[in-house]
């Protein structure tokens, strides 16, 4: 049932890629400058809050790669399918970085609204444990060199791992927290809305590209690494001629 | 005090700054190792 071969490289996944990188700097370029010098200054936050167009997109895709570093964990173990391991790791790979620029935007921004760059309540430390989690499996993955061991292991771990994403999401409602509550298009002016809308969707575009990318990469080594041994040459037999 | 937060735009630019410059590097990073893999594939 094991599919043992290594997943082929492929120029089309590439091409899709580069178009949709293409589509998500546009799309991030519209969306930032709407945010930046079109929307209108939040009442209390004033000009601050503009940090919000790049900070709520940023969280709802370091989720959304989270989600997808899941099923492809749940698919990996469910089929043994190494194309599943090429996209978990791209898929953590992005979830880390993009929860990494996550927490860096929310420190900028709780510095001059909350007054100190961190605070241990429950939306903030949830998140700095969920990065933890992830960056752990990023570790494994590099330190374990068996490509079998290494797939199970941290399709096991994400799997697990990914229990601390809902607990993030859901943080600000189940505990009293500093952070404000998730926002929707109706408590949010329609102003606000736009770039809102243009940026997750840029950073959406982006991170398909990305993981698109990178997941290829990985197919790559995965190809080398899964290739049976050459073949003993004849040097023995030469050197026995001498 | 007010409760109201002014000025405060070199936060907002640290933001997008950043977010912008850890994004253009990686996007670079990927680049050179879609690029070194597929030369190494080619040899």
């Amino acid at each position: 049932m094991e599919n043992l071969n290594a997943p082929p490289f492929s120029a089309k996944a590439v091409r899709r890629a580069w178009i949709a990188l293409g589509a998500g700097l546009v799309l991030l370029a519209i969306g930032t400058y709407q945010g930046l010098f079109v929307a209108p200054p939040e009442h209390y936050m004033g000009e601050v809050q503009r940090i919000m167009y790049v900070h709520v997109p940023t969280a709802w895709n370091a989720m959304l790669a989270l989600t997808f570093a899941f099923f492809c964990a749940l698919a990996f173990l469910w089929k043994n399918d190494w194309k599943w391991d090429a996209r978990l790791e791209a898929a953590i790979e992005m979830g880390v970085l993009l929860s990494l620029l996550l927490c860096i935007q929310g420190a900028i921004w709780a510095k001059p609204t909350w007054g100190v760059w961190w605070d241990w309540d429950p939306r903030l430390t949830t998140t700095a444990v969920m990065l933890v989690a992830f960056v752990g499996i990023l570790a494994l993955r590099h330190f374990v060199e068996d490509p079998r061991r290494r797939a199970v292991w941290s399709s096991v771990a994400t799997v697990v791992a990914y229990a601390s994403v809902p607990i993030v999401y859901f943080s600000v409602q189940w505990w009293n927290s500093l952070h404000q509550l998730q926002s929707s298009p109706q408590t949010v002016d329609g102003a606000m809305v736009t770039p809102l809308r243009i940026n997750s969707f840029g950073m959406l575009f982006l991170l398909f590209a990305f993981t698109s990318l990178r997941s290829q990469i990985a197919r790559r080594r995965l190809a080398a690494e899964l290739a049976p041994p050459p073949a003993p040459t004849a040097t023995l037999a030469t050197g026995g001629e001498r | 005090m007010t409760g109201v937060v002014t000025g405060g735009w070199e936060f907002v630019w640290a933001a997008y700054g950043i977010t912008f410059a850890v994004l253009t590097a990686y996007g670079i990073r990927l680049a050179s190792h879609l690029r070194r893999s597929r030369e190494h594939e080619d040899r």
